[in-house]
């Protein structure tokens, strides 16, 4: 009898200890709630993923809707950045993701295509006056009305540029006017080669795809796909165009190039110290130069104007979606956090953080008294307001934008002609295009 | 006899149930997804083999598998010959001994981000060390992992993997160099042995079965190479080359990027298949050289 007992006491054991290791591991609660008397059968849980924990959307957001939902009792689920996406994956598959989280727009695209986010448009005409906001808030729209989620904020990119290089060559600063072919005058006259090398560079040619090659080929008149984002048009001579002025560049030497960059500690630090006078900045990063780079004396103008005239400001979102699999309870607890997440309280805080545009325009005009370097916050601002564009966005852009990625990175290094290079994106751009149909 | 059995159950019940969930359940789960089309999200869908056909009919697989079997050829022989050498070396009556082993062994504990970073900048085409090197006796600098030449970018990769696991090779191999008796080298030494025929005639016979398992473990190393080209290329989103790619890499990608889950089993089941006949291979001449009395 004691054997059995003793037996059945191991096995005991043994759950207890299988069961203590699959508790909601990575998830913490959130700060107590204040009322820790009210009746927990009211409360609703509300499980919130935050990639990049609190270094991305700021503690005091969450406190302060903890803080003003006492009805509602919120879970952080959070990860590093890059271990998330992988994290998120398995959840999915194991149905155990949080109710709400924030991902890539494009990834929060195809998981409006595969069922795992929430339609929202019916939750924004309900409750949200859409001319309130700029229409980056509408950056989760698909092609057929339906919304899959709504921004945690936007980051579009502006030309940003180094006074003092610039004063000491005694070349013009930029200006909103400027086009691309001013942009390559300027980084030739601003280019300064010490024998066979060269100290400083007129431009970083990065060539990433929203701060590189996309910028490139949108004002050459080019572009990744068509108006109906279902066709490759990478066989369009203009987008050509835009990738040989980039590579052109980097292979004549006034653009700095990736190996100029990583042996000199990369894009900011190359910019922050003098070694290239203008960059491709996109918003957030101003963080880090004030952090990092607060004695550079640096500032931003809108990138500048394409071959037609206009202006093409590629900016980046991150999406808040919810679980089309959350409990109908839990869902309208997570549209109460992004309704909070969208009030002018929070999009204040937002501004503030600077680490993303918010995209109430109330809180956005705020940023015209902002103080903090850039003082011509209004580059990004009224760009996106003038010409903001997406990055061609739609359900397959996370694998076409890989096989895209894969060839420039040939071009750009030399080792694939433009004309090769085209040929081969334009192919097998199509044909993931095709696929999911 | 029947108390017996009864505990023995209760005491493996944990490792049974380890290896059913951990290792059971996930062979046979991916076998069955490999021939189903699943996003994680929606529930598997059966194409038959439709997935295994399109795998084998893209190019990237194929050059992948090249590139895997090209890196463990070059890598394999070259950890085992290094670790073999480097733990003969310091199996002998030398001065810091010991520093020279921690100093073999320090990559092995060095994380592939901080090796990644250190071996990109020393590659670097213009800025690099190696090509400052070069330069320097009058030789032209090498583009080592940005060249159009696949094979000078895969024998790169294999050498800095060669730099990480070697410690680890030579430790085994050391341990075994350190059970050959003292009274066999002794006597080979009486009976006229230069230290050259020490090497080859009593020691390497005697630690085959070390030099053997050495093999082994890098060929799989190898063919699941994987840290090592996100090391040195960044990630998969910042675009490495078609050319350049290995098959955990396509793997990864398809599963847990674009969450196309039959196309990633499926190329796993074909890189297991691959390791598999590569082992088997070995294992077929295994009883030439390799002594085990």
């Amino acid at each position: 009898m004691s054997k059995k007992f003793s037996a059945i006491s191991l096995m005991l054991a043994f759950m207890m200890i299988f069961s203590a290791c699959s508790s909601s591991g990575g998830s913490t609660d959130g700060e107590a709630s204040p009322d820790q008397s009210t009746d927990n059968k009211e409360k609703v849980t509300l499980k919130i993923g935050l990639p990049g924990s609190y270094e991305v959307t700021s503690k005091e957001i969450i406190d302060g809707f903890i803080t003003s939902h006492p009805h509602i009792k919120v879970e952080i689920q959070e990860a590093p950045w890059g271990d998330f996406t992988s994290k998120i994956a398995t959840q999915i598959a194991g149905n155990t993701m949080p109710d709400v989280w924030f991902q890539e727009n494009a990834t929060i695209l195809s998981y409006g295509q595969r069922g795992v986010a929430e339609d929202l448009s019916s939750y924004i005409e309900a409750d949200l006056k859409a001319d309130e906001y700029i229409d980056g808030l509408f950056s989760a729209k698909a092609p057929d009305g339906k919304v899959w989620g709504v921004p945690h904020g936007i980051n579009p990119i502006a030309l940003a540029y180094n006074q003092d290089v610039f004063e000491k060559a005694g070349v013009a600063v930029p200006t909103d006017d400027w086009t691309y072919n001013d942009l390559i005058e300027a980084s030739k006259a601003l280019t300064v080669k010490e024998g066979d090398r060269t100290s400083q560079f007129g431009f970083i040619g990065s060539f990433s795809i929203t701060n590189g090659w996309f910028p490139w080929i949108k004002q050459a008149g080019g572009s990744a796909l068509d108006d109906t984002l279902t066709k490759s048009r990478f066989d369009d001579p203009k987008t050509a165009t835009g990738l040989q002025q980039l590579y052109d560049g980097l292979d004549q030497g006034y653009f700095a190039d990736i190996d100029f960059l990583k042996a000199n500690g990369g894009e900011l630090e190359v910019f922050a110290s003098g070694k290239a006078a203008m960059y491709f900045l996109q918003y957030s990063l101003q963080v880090n130069m004030n952090e990092s780079f607060a004695d550079t004396n640096w500032d931003v103008v809108k990138i500048p104007k394409g071959v037609d005239g206009k202006r093409y400001v590629p900016m980046v979102a991150n999406t808040w979606l919810v679980s089309s699999r959350a409990k109908q309870e839990s869902k309208d607890a997570a549209w109460e956090f992004l309704k909070y997440y969208l009030s002018d309280e929070v999009q204040d805080m937002i501004v503030k953080t600077g680490s993303t545009l918010p995209v109430k325009k109330s809180a956005l005009d705020q940023l015209k008294d902002s103080t903090t370097k850039p003082l011509n916050k209004a580059a990004f601002t009224d760009g996106i307001d003038e010409g903001g564009v997406t990055l061609d966005e739609n359900a397959t852009w996370s694998e076409w934008r890989i096989l895209v990625q894969q060839v420039v990175n040939e071009i750009m290094v030399g080792n694939v002609s433009v004309e090769d290079g085209v040929k081969d994106i334009h192919t097998k751009v199509q044909e993931v295009l095709d696929s999911s149909k | 006899m029947q108390k017996q059995g009864y505990w023995g159950y209760i005491f493996t019940l944990p490792f049974v149930v380890n290896v059913v969930v951990f290792l059971l359940f996930p062979i046979v789960f991916s076998t069955y997804i490999s021939f189903t089309e699943w996003d994680l999200f929606n529930a598997p869908r059966w194409i038959g083999l439709d997935n295994w056909v399109r795998v084998l009919n893209k190019h990237e697989f194929w050059v992948s598998i090249r590139n895997v079997f090209v890196f463990a050829l070059i890598f394999v022989p070259i950890q085992t010959i290094m670790a073999f050498v480097i733990a003969f070396m310091l199996n002998q009556a030398i001065r810091a001994k010991g520093l020279f082993r921690l100093f073999y062994f320090l990559p092995v504990v060095t994380p592939w981000i901080a090796g990644g970073v250190v071996w990109v900048w020393m590659f670097n085409y213009q800025y690099g060390v190696i090509n400052w090197a070069l330069e320097s006796m009058g030789l032209d600098p090498v583009k080592w992992i940005d060249s159009s030449n696949w094979l000078m970018v895969i024998s790169s990769i294999a050498i800095v993997q060669v730099w990480k696991g070697v410690g680890q090779s030579m430790i085994m191999i050391l341990a075994g160099m350190q059970n050959v008796p003292k009274e066999v080298l002794e006597a080979s030494q009486i009976d006229g042995a230069n230290g050259w025929k020490q090497l080859t005639k009593v020691v390497f016979p005697m630690v085959t079965p070390m030099v053997y398992l050495v093999m082994i473990l890098s060929t799989i190393s190898a063919f699941q190479a994987f840290d090592v080209f996100l090391g040195l290329f960044g990630s998969i989103t910042t675009g490495i080359p078609e050319r350049n790619m290995v098959p955990n890499l396509l793997v990864y990608r398809d599963a847990f990027l674009l969450f196309k889950m039959g196309p990633a089993s499926a190329t796993a089941w074909l890189l297991f298949v691959i390791i598999l006949v590569f082992t088997l291979f070995q294992k077929y001449f295994e009883k030439k050289w390799v002594h085990y009395d």
